[in-house]
C-alpha cells in the first residue's frame, strides 16, 4: 500500500507557520537545529513509506493471530518494528538520559503523522511503549527507571496501559481488579481486564503492563485506584529476565479495524502468582493514569488526522488517473474524451473540503504539541499559561481531529464510487483503521463531556478566552482584507456565536441539560472556530511567500490567466495559492455549521430527551 | 580500513524534469536533491565494512553549496568525515573533468578503497569510476553486485550480461557499486543528531592545482547542445477481441510487426 503525504505542508505549518526554529534555540534542544531536523523527517517519510507502509495490508489482512495465550503478528512487522527500534524512532521525543532522542514534541507530530498514516496498526504499539516509559520516568522509583525506561524508550519491551473491564468502560471507577501488598513491598494482582491494546505479541521479549487495580479497602470509585507495574516476565532487580508473571492473554478481540493492532482480554494473576510494583502512591492511579490518557488522546487525535490526510492523498492521486464522463463545459459534445475526475466540480469541492480539514486537523496537533514543547521550555506563569493551553486543547485534539479525519477518510472513500468500497484500494481500510480512534481513549462522547465540564470552565474560563481571543485577532486583522474579508467575518460571525451561547448557557435553567445533550457540537463549534482560525492565519503567511514569489518572477495577480498559468507551472507558487484558497473554503463550508449548531442549542432544543426510545 | 566513498548529489528520481531556460539544463527549481542511489550502496558498503574491520569512512563530493546537504545525510548514516570540492556546475555530466577533480583530491589522501556508485542517476554516464581509477593509477571493478574482503585483495562479483564475473583484484582500488550490493540502512536518530558536529571539510578546486574554467573550456570532453524531454506517451492502444479473438490476434501481430517493429 503507498503511502503519501503533503510533506511540503507539514514542513510549511512547523517552519514556515510555527516558530519551531526558535523553539530548536532552547538549550534543551541543543542537539537539533532546523536542517537535521528536516532531515529527521524526510528520513522518517522514508521509512513510513518504504518499510511501515508496505506492511499496512498484511496488518490488515492476516492481523493479529490468537493460539493458546500467545498472538502472532504478520511476519512482514516484525522487521518494521526492528527498524523503528534501531533508528530511536519509539523515544523519538523522550528523555535522552534514558535513550530518548529528545526531539520537540512538535517534530514528533509530524513524524508519527506519517507513521500512522502509514501503518497505524504497527505504530499503535510504539505510542503506548513509549508513553509507559514516560510514566515509569516520571512516578516510578530510581530502580524502576533503571529498569524499564531505556528498554521501553528503545521498544525492546512493549508497554500497555491496561483500565477497562467488562463492568468498566467509560466507567472506570467501576473496575474490580485487586492488589493486594505483600511483605516483599511488591503486590499480588489479580483480575481481568479487556479491549487492551498490544497486550501480547511477539515483537517484543516481554511486556510492561500499567495495571489500574484496588488495594484492600480502597473507597469506591475512581478515587480508590492504585496503579502498578506489571510485567509479562518478571524482572529481576539486575535487569535479567525472570519467570513468567502469571499473566495470560485469554484471546484477541475480532474489530472493524485496525486487524493488526491485537486488542487483548488480559487475565492477571489466575493462578495468584501475578506481582507488579506500585507506581507512585496508593490511591493516586487514577491521577497518574490521566497523564498518560491526555498524551496518548493528543496522538490519538493525530491518528484520524493522519489517516484522513492520507485518504486524501490516495483520493487526489486516483482522481487524477481514473477517467470517466465528459469536462463539463463539454457535457454536450458526445464525443468528448473522458477527462479524470478531478476536473468534476463536485469531485474538486470534495476533495478541497477534505484537503481543508486534513491541514486544520493538522495545524491543531502542531499547535497544541508546540505549547507542550513551551510547557517544558519556560517557566512560572508562562509554563502554567502553556499547560492550561494544553489542558483545554487536549479533548479538542482528540475528539475533533478523530471525528474530522473519519469524516475526511469517508468523503474521500466516495471519490473512488465502486472501487473505494473494494480492497482494491485502501480507501475502506483507512476508514476502518481510523474509526477506533473516535472511541478508544475515552469516546468522543466522554472528550466533549470532559471539555464543557472541566475545560471550558477551567481557570474561570481563562484560558478558551484566550484561545479564542487568538482567532479574534485574526479576525481583526483580516476583517477589512481585500481577498479574506468574507472568511474572515464568518469566523468573526462564528465567534460572536460562540459568545452568545457560553453566555446564555450559564444563565438558563436548563442550561446543565443542553451542555450535556449538545457537548459534541459545543466541542465541534470550537474546533471548527479554531480550524478556521488556524488556516486564515497560515493563508496570511502563505500569501505573503507567494507575493515575493510574484514579485520576483515579474508575474502580475491581477492578470489572471498569465497567473494561472504560473501557478499551474510552479509548484511553490501553486503551494502558497491552494493553501489561500483552502482557507476560503474552509471558512465558507465549516463556519456556518458553528450557526447551525447555535440554533439548536439556543432554541432549548430537547427532542432527545422527550422521544421514547 | 580506509574507506573512501564519491558522493554525488542528485535530483529525486521522483522529482518532475523541466528544461531550464538556456535549453541545456534542467530547471533546478523546486527539484528534491538526494544522494545518488547507487551511491547509497557504495557508502552502505564502506559502513558494513569498516564495522567488521575497523578504521573509517570519508566521503566525498565534487558540486555545488547544496550538495553539502547530502554528505550530512552520508555522516548521518555513519561516515566518519566529509570533503566537499564546491562547485562543479560548469562541468556537469564531465565525467573526465569530475574525475580528474576528485583524483586530485584523494590522490594524497591515505586510502584502502575507494568506493562509488556505478553511475550518478540523471546523467548516467557509468564513467567516473573508472576513470578515476585510472588517473590514481588504480586497478578498478565496476558494476560490483558482492565483494568478499580480505585484508590485501578482493573477490568481486560484477554484472555482465546474461550473468556475472568473479574478480580478484587486488587492494587499493577503484569500486563501483550496483544495485543488489547490499540493502542502504536508514539513518538513526543518533546518527542524524551527530552529523551535525561532524566537520565537513571544504576545499577550492583551484586548490587541488586545477583550473575549473579551463576543465569546463578548452580542456572539456563533453558539452550539452541541447536537452530535451522525450516524447509524451502516447496512449495505448486496445483491441477488442470478444467476439472474434482469430482476427484480433492477427490484428495484434499485424500492429506488433507494422507499428512497434518488434519484428
Amino acid at each position: 500500500m503507498d503511502y503519501k503525504v503533503d510533506m511540503r505542508d507539514v514542513k510549511f505549518q512547523l517552519f514556515e507557520w510555527l516558530p519551531t526554529e526558535k523553539l530548536l534555540e532552547n538549550e534543551k534542544f541543543a542537539d537539533w537545529d532546523r536542517e537535521n531536523v528536516e532531515m529527521v523527517l524526510d528520513e522518517g517519510l522514508k521509512i513510513a513509506q518504504e518499510v511501515l507502509a508496505p506492511t499496512n495490508e498484511d496488518g490488515d489482512r492476516i492481523g493479529a493471530q490468537w493460539k493458546d495465550g500467545e498472538v502472532t503478528l504478520p511476519d512482514s512487522f516484525k522487521p518494521a518494528y526492528q527498524t523503528l527500534c534501531e533508528g530511536g524512532w519509539v523515544g523519538i521525543i523522550n528523555n535522552p538520559e534514558y535513550g530518548g532522542m529528545g526531539l520537540p514534541e512538535v517534530v514528533g507530530t509530524a513524524v508519527n503523522e506519517f507513521f500512522f498514516g502509514a501503518n497505524m496498526s504497527l505504530s499503535l504499539t510504539v505510542l503506548l511503549t513509549r508513553g509507559a516509559g514516560n510514566m515509569i520516568e516520571i512516578f516510578g522509583t530510581d530502580d524502576m527507571r533503571s529498569i524499564f525506561v531505556e528498554k521501553l524508550y528503545s521498544g525492546e519491551w512493549g508497554g500497555t496501559m491496561c483500565l477497562t473491564e467488562p463492568q468498566a468502560g467509560s466507567d472506570v471507577g467501576a473496575s474490580k481488579t485487586k492488589a493486594v501488598k505483600q511483605d516483599d513491598g511488591t503486590y499480588l494482582i489479580s483480575g481481568e481486564k479487556i479491549f487492551i491494546t498490544a497486550g501480547n505479541h511477539d515483537l517484543v521479549e516481554n511486556i510492561i503492563h500499567l495495571v489500574l487495580a484496588r488495594t484492600p479497602g480502597a473507597p469506591a470509585g475512581t478515587k480508590g485506584l492504585s496503579l502498578f507495574v506489571v510485567p509479562k516476565i518478571w524482572v529481576n532487580p539486575d535487569g535479567s529476565l525472570g519467570e513468567p508473571n502469571d499473566v495470560y492473554c485469554a484471546g484477541i478481540e475480532e474489530k472493524m479495524g485496525i486487524h493488526g493492532s491485537p486488542t487483548t482480554s488480559m487475565v492477571f494473576g489466575q493462578n495468584e502468582k501475578c506481582r507488579g510494583w506500585l507506581l507512585g502512591e496508593e490511591l493516586k492511579g487514577m491521577r497518574l493514569m490521566f497523564y498518560m490518557m491526555n498524551a496518548a488522546r493528543i496522538e490519538v487525535g493525530l491518528q484520524g488526522s493522519s489517516l484522513g490526510a492520507a485518504s486524501h492523498q490516495a483520493a487526489v492521486a486516483y482522481a487524477k488517473e481514473r477517467l470517466q464522463s465528459r469536462h463539463w463545459t463539454k457535457f454536450k459534445e458526445k464525443d468528448a474524451p473522458q477527462v479524470p475526475i478531478i476536473e468534476h466540480p463536485d469531485v474538486r469541492r470534495v476533495l478541497t473540503t477534505s484537503k481543508a480539514y486534513a491541514e486544520a486537523t493538522r495545524a491543531l496537533l502542531m499547535q497544541t504539541s508546540y505549547y507542550i514543547d513551551m510547557t517544558h521550555a519556560t517557566g512560572g506563569e508562562e509554563k502554567e499559561r502553556y499547560q492550561s493551553y494544553v489542558n483545554v486543547l487536549t479533548p479538542i485534539c482528540k475528539a475533533w481531529a478523530s471525528h474530522w479525519g473519519v469524516r475526511v477518510a469517508d468523503m474521500c472513500l466516495e471519490v473512488y464510487g465502486g472501487y473505494g468500497y473494494t480492497q482494491e484500494y485502501p480507501a475502506e481500510q483507512y476508514l476502518r483503521d481510523a474509526k477506533i480512534a473516535c472511541i478508544y481513549e475515552g469516546t468522543n462522547g466522554i472528550q466533549a463531556l470532559d471539555f464543557v465540564a472541566r475545560k471550558l470552565p477551567l481557570n474561570g474560563g481563562k484560558p478558551i478566552r484566550e484561545l479564542l481571543g487568538k482567532a479574534e485577532a485574526t479576525f481583526n486583522k483580516l476583517k477589512g482584507d481585500s481577498q479574506l474579508m468574507e472568511p474572515a467575518w464568518m469566523l468573526g460571525a462564528a465567534l460572536k456565536t460562540m459568545d452568545t451561547i457560553t453566555k446564555e448557557l450559564t444563565k438558563r435553567p436548563d442550561g446543565i441539560l443542553i451542555t450535556l445533550l449538545d457537548a459534541v457540537p459545543i466541542l465541534d463549534m470550537v474546533g471548527t472556530i479554531l480550524g478556521a482560525h488556524f488556516l486564515l492565519d497560515q493563508a496570511v503567511v502563505a500569501r505573503d511567500k507567494l507575493g515575493a514569489i510574484l514579485a520576483d518572477k515579474g508575474i502580475d495577480p491581477e492578470d489572471e490567466k498569465t497567473y494561472m498559468a504560473f501557478i499551474n507551472d510552479n509548484a511553490e507558487a501553486a503551494f502558497y495559492h491552494n493553501k489561500i484558497q483552502t482557507a476560503i473554503h474552509f471558512a465558507y463550508r465549516a463556519l456556518p455549521t458553528v450557526t447551525a449548531h447555535a440554533a439548536a442549542i439556543r432554541a432549548g432544543e430537547l427532542a432527545p430527551m422527550k422521544v421514547v426510545m | 580500513m580506509k574507506c573512501i566513498v564519491c558522493m554525488t548529489h542528485v535530483p529525486d528520481t521522483a522529482s518532475v524534469i523541466k528544461i531550464g531556460a538556456d535549453g541545456k539544463h534542467i530547471d533546478e527549481s523546486g527539484i528534491k536533491w538526494i544522494v545518488s542511489p547507487y551511491d547509497e550502496y557504495a557508502l552502505e558498503e564502506a559502513l558494513l565494512l569498516t564495522e567488521s574491520k575497523g578504521g573509517e569512512v570519508t566521503v566525498v563530493t565534487y558540486g555545488p553549496q547544496r550538495a553539502e546537504a547530502g554528505l550530512r545525510e552520508c555522516l548521518a548514516r555513519g561516515a566518519h568525515n566529509a570533503v566537499h570540492i564546491v562547485g562543479g556546475e560548469s562541468t556537469l555530466g564531465d565525467s573526465l573533468a569530475i574525475a580528474k577533480v576528485l583524483a586530485a583530491a584523494l590522490k594524497d589522501r591515505e586510502h584502502d578503497v575507494v568506493l562509488c556508485g556505478i553511475k550518478g542517476v540523471g546523467t548516467d554516464n557509468a564513467q567516473v569510476g573508472p576513470m578515476l581509477a585510472e588517473l590514481l593509477g588504480l586497478p578498478h571493478v565496476s558494476g560490483v553486485t558482492k565483494i568478499e574482503w580480505s585484508d590485501a585483495s578482493i573477490v568481486a562479483h560484477r554484472e555482465v550480461e546474461g550473468g556475472y564475473e568473479v574478480v580478484e583484484s587486488p587492494l587499493p582500488a577503484v569500486i563501483t557499486a550496483q544495485k543488489g550490493l547490499n540493502e542502504p540502512r536508514y539513518a538513526a536518530l543518533k546518527g542524524i543528531m551527530a552529523a551535525k558536529r561532524k566537520p565537513v571539510e571544504k576545499l577550492e578546486v583551484g586548490a587541488l592545482g586545477l583550473d575549473e574554467s579551463a576543465l569546463a573550456g578548452v580542456e572539456a570532453t563533453y558539452s550539452v547542445r541541447s536537452l530535451e524531454l522525450p516524447p509524451a506517451k502516447e496512449a495505448g492502444k486496445i483491441i477488442q477481441g470478444e467476439d472474434d479473438p482469430k482476427a484480433a490476434a492477427a490484428e495484434l501481430v499485424k500492429l506488433l510487426a507494422d507499428e512497434a517493429k518488434v519484428f
